[in-house]
């Protein structure tokens, strides 16, 4: 996998978040595009070519949700499409409070609230779960649950200034 | 995207819009929501169970023009419809009646798989009874 292999890491979901940012400072210097000024234009390339690999790499592996996702999809696991059903009860009662706050109805706003912090706490306890998760099986789950709650949150979050 | 003017009537004055207890054995649910969003549909059908007929359906959706005039339509189909028949219904016929673009098609899955879901309950609390 190109991210980890920029990096001379074996891949694994979990990693040692201090060791790779010192990999990172230490391969970009290693790259830094300075460097090569004099060097032949080849070398300037594989220079340039190197940094953004370096930078891509490091931007997902060092967020355990992006890290999981790529490592996912190197694997050859997609995320499914599927709505998770046991959250659609609590969704179609947050889209009935939606309307009727944007209908003017001012009541229904702290049970939006009370829906996107609990929302926001299903997020939390699955970033937690993610990094103690190794099943791929179980960390699909995962991203998939959580994909769909980031999409409430920000639905509830539009309609409520803070 | 321009919507079909069938699509926009149902839009505009969704048929069936509504909910009835889940609690009555002879009503059942159906729950569906689309993976990348917030969109819900509710579909809910009243059955005779001496005859097996769809008297009433109700729905409810929060989602796009689209969704929302897929579930009003099967509404107004499933109404008089034998469980069988409501069965029957494909995704296909509510995109043909209402001319829906290829990237509106994942609409009209949701309804017919929000009819499967009511249905499928009806059937469910009708075993236990």
């Amino acid at each position: 996998m190109r991210f980890y292999e920029a990096f001379g890491l074996e891949p694994a979901l979990s990693l040692d978040a201090e060791d790779l940012k010192k990999r990172f400072y230490e391969r970009s210097r290693k790259w830094h595009p300075d460097r090569f000024s004099r060097a032949s234009a080849a070398e300037q390339e594989k220079a340039l070519e190197m940094t953004a690999v370096l930078n891509d790499a490091f931007r997902t592996l060092r967020d355990p949700v992006a890290r999981a996702e790529y490592f996912l999809k190197e694997n050859g696991f997609e995320l499914s499409k599927e709505a998770p059903p046991e959250l659609l009860e609590e969704v179609f009662e947050l889209n009935m409070a939606l309307e009727e706050l944007r209908e003017g109805d001012d009541s229904a706003r702290p049970q939006l609230i009370e829906a996107r912090n609990r929302f926001v706490a299903m997020r939390d306890s699955i970033d937690q779960s993610l990094t103690t998760t190794t099943d791929l099986e179980e960390v699909r789950a995962l991203l998939n649950r959580r994909r769909y709650i980031r999409n409430l949150i920000r639905e509830v979050e539009n309609v409520l200034p803070n | 995207m321009a919507y079909s003017e069938k699509v926009i009537d149902h839009y505009a004055n969704p048929r069936n819009v509504g909910s009835m207890d889940k609690t009555d054995p002879t009503v059942g649910t159906g729950m569906v929501g689309a993976p990348e969003c917030g969109d819900v549909m509710k579909l809910q059908v009243k059955v005779n169970p001496a005859t097996g007929i769809i008297e009433d359906a109700k729905f409810k959706t929060f989602g796009c023009g689209s969704a929302i005039a897929s579930s009003s339509l099967a509404t107004e189909w499933l109404r008089g419809k034998t469980v069988d028949e409501a069965l029957a219904i494909k995704n296909t016929d509510i995109v043909n009646e209402l001319s829906l673009p290829p990237v509106k098609i994942h609409c009209s899955v949701l309804a017919e798989d929000a009819i499967k879901a009511a249905i499928s309950d009806y059937k469910q609390k009708a075993a236990k009874a």
